[in-house]
């Protein structure tokens, strides 16, 4: 028993430290150089990272040169397998061109009220610039799911830029070199992609599932009867990790199973890249007057800084307005005034008018009481000879010479 | 005298050729993906690796067998380092058969190579997850483990072609 155990040790031993002539290490070094090597690349001193940066250009570089003659291969594969399906393709393509067409006059008109409101909110404009890239190593890993591209930092190409093919989503940068990129696929088991899926406009993340499919995930339980086979599914732009409004592809239902699920098709077959586009989003500033402009440089960064400013704005424009009302009511009011004041003279002038008239009147009265008074008077006054009048001054001595004396007593 | 001189720069080229396949292997991850087999996969660096360092080949050097471990890490996208550990495990495993062994059998290294690869992608799994938080999907490893060990007989008898061809 000690023996075999005995034995056991010296093979082992033998085998990690035993180096024959022809190898210029131990397997024990090498075990604790790798392990080394994992450890140290977890950190990201500066000196590893341009280490790691300057081992990857060559080496994705050899990579393309050492795969030219399989790619070879695998594009004749793939080039005979078309020639088959040439002529449907064809006439399936061109019907769908005819009706892209129509649909990119009117994507162009929301593009450009997309980026005339977001001038409007945020005062600078996106402006993004899609580059092409040339896919140098692809080799469809069964575990990882990623594509270099040759263009790097060198190209503007940063962590999280959203690589295109044609203008589907297909993935996004998560290591840069110099002059070349590694890309993400979205249909590597790692990928989480915030979507919304229209027409039913709800939000979910797509998760890659290492087939040429993405599986949907965190949806209500009572929203998966909404969907259908049409809904379209385009990045949500939550997160900012992607931009908003980028199709991925279309929804698939699967009832095979007993908890029904949601998949989807993306639009683009990652396994067929040759090209793809990386977007390179610059920030330019609205131009504004140099004051204001050298004020705001420090807030541009920020943007609650920016939302405040302009709300400080939209206050100081409300007080602006309250104050140019109160000024306005306050002469309004000085105006009523003296309206009033006008209207006050007037009817005390309109009085005394009416006073006038009423003293003419009366003056008139008294004029053709006293004419007729001196005319008919002596038929009315009470006198010896005339038992019959009145006593001069009454009312009925008044009315009788009034009626000419055709009222008297009797 | 120039015949001979060309003879010996194609024989040095021969005996180097088991490691410029293992480099190339690693640079062009040969593993026939593109006929898009569902979870057909295999790992043909393993079964280089296992063979030449079980038959103790002169050129296979351990370093550079960490060094293509390094360059694969690199192309595939993985942590540096993870591969380099996976292929000097297997030379530590041969190395440690062949110290045992008396009298070979090719059976007995198939099955060794199966219980071999079968660890070593446990413990690459097992680090991927646990320590790099990698989403992975452990039927690929199953699969591309049973295809690696029915790919080894055929790469075995290629292999001892070579092997003949160098001893003649």
């Amino acid at each position: 028993m000690a023996t075999s155990r005995d034995d056991f040790i010296i093979a082992i031993r033998s085998a990690f430290l035993k180096k024959s002539t022809q190898q210029k290490f131990s397997l024990l070094t090498l075990v604790f150089a790798s392990i080394f090597i994992i450890v140290l690349s977890n950190f990201d001193f500066k000196v590893i990272r341009y280490l790691k940066i300057g081992i990857n250009e060559v080496v994705y570089r050899s990579s393309f040169l050492v795969s030219i003659p399989e790619n070879a291969l695998k594009n004749t594969f793939i080039e005979v397998s078309d020639y088959t399906t040439f002529y449907g393709d064809y006439k399936k393509k061109s019907d769908e061109l005819n009706k892209l067409r129509s649909k990119n006059i009117s994507s162009e008109i929301i593009k450009f009220e997309n980026k005339e409101l977001k001038e409007l909110i945020n005062d600078y404009v996106s402006s993004s610039n899609k580059i092409l890239a040339k896919i140098i190593v692809d080799h469809e890993s069964p575990f990882l799911k990623s594509i270099i591209i040759n263009k790097g930092s060198k190209d503007n190409i940063k962590i999280g830029t959203n690589i295109y093919d044609q203008s589907y989503l297909v993935g996004r940068v998560i290591e840069v070199n110099f002059k070349t990129s590694r890309v993400l696929l979205l249909s590597d088991l790692n990928s989480n992609v915030p979507v919304t899926i229209a027409p039913q406009n709800t939000q979910a993340i797509i998760t890659g599932t290492g087939e040429n499919y993405g599986i949907i995930k965190y949806i209500k339980d009572g929203l998966f009867d909404k969907f259908t086979d049409e809904s379209i599914v385009y990045t949500s732009g939550t997160g900012a990790i992607f931009k908003s409004g980028i199709p991925i592809g279309k929804v698939i239902i699967d009832n095979s199973q007993l908890n029904k699920n949601l998949y989807v098709d993306f639009y683009s077959d990652f396994s067929q890249l040759k090209y793809v586009f990386a977007e390179v989003i610059t920030q330019f500033e609205i131009e504004k007057p140099a004051n204001e402009s050298l004020a705001k440089d420090s807030k541009q960064n920020n943007p609650m800084k920016v939302k405040l400013k302009i709300l400080e704005d939209e206050k100081k424009i409300i007080e602006d307005t309250n104050l140019k009302f109160k000024e306005e009511n306050d002469s309004l009011k000085i105006k009523l005034n003296d309206l009033n004041q006008q209207i006050s003279n007037f009817k005390n002038i309109i009085s005394n008018q009416k006073d006038k008239i009423s003293q003419f009147k009366t003056d008139k009265q008294e004029i053709e009481f006293l004419r007729l008074n001196l005319e008919h008077g002596h038929k009315c006054r009470k006198s010896f000879f005339n038992n019959r009048g009145f006593v001069v001054g009454t009312s009925e001595y008044k009315e009788c010479v009034l009626s000419k004396g055709g009222k008297t007593n009797g | 005298m120039v015949s001979l001189k060309s003879k010996s720069h194609f024989l040095r080229f021969y005996s180097w050729l088991p490691i410029i396949i293992l480099f190339i292997s690693v640079m062009n991850e040969f593993d026939l993906n593109y006929l898009r087999l569902n979870y057909f996969s295999f790992n043909f660096p393993f079964i280089l690796i296992f063979f030449f360092t079980l038959k103790d080949f002169k050129n296979f050097d351990y370093f550079l067998v960490f060094l293509a471990g390094l360059v694969n890490d690199t192309v595939v996208g993985l942590p540096l380092g993870i591969s380099s550990l996976s292929y000097v495990l297997i030379c530590i495993s041969t190395s440690y058969f062949r110290n045992i062994t008396i009298r070979p059998n090719p059976i007995k290294d198939w099955f060794f190579f199966l219980f071999v690869i079968s660890l070593i992608n446990s413990i690459n799994y097992s680090i991927l997850t646990l320590f790099f938080s990698f989403n992975l999907i452990l039927m690929n490893y199953l699969v591309n483990t049973f295809f690696t060990f029915i790919f080894y007989l055929i790469f075995v008898s290629l292999f001892k072609y070579y092997l003949r061809g160098l001893n003649d």
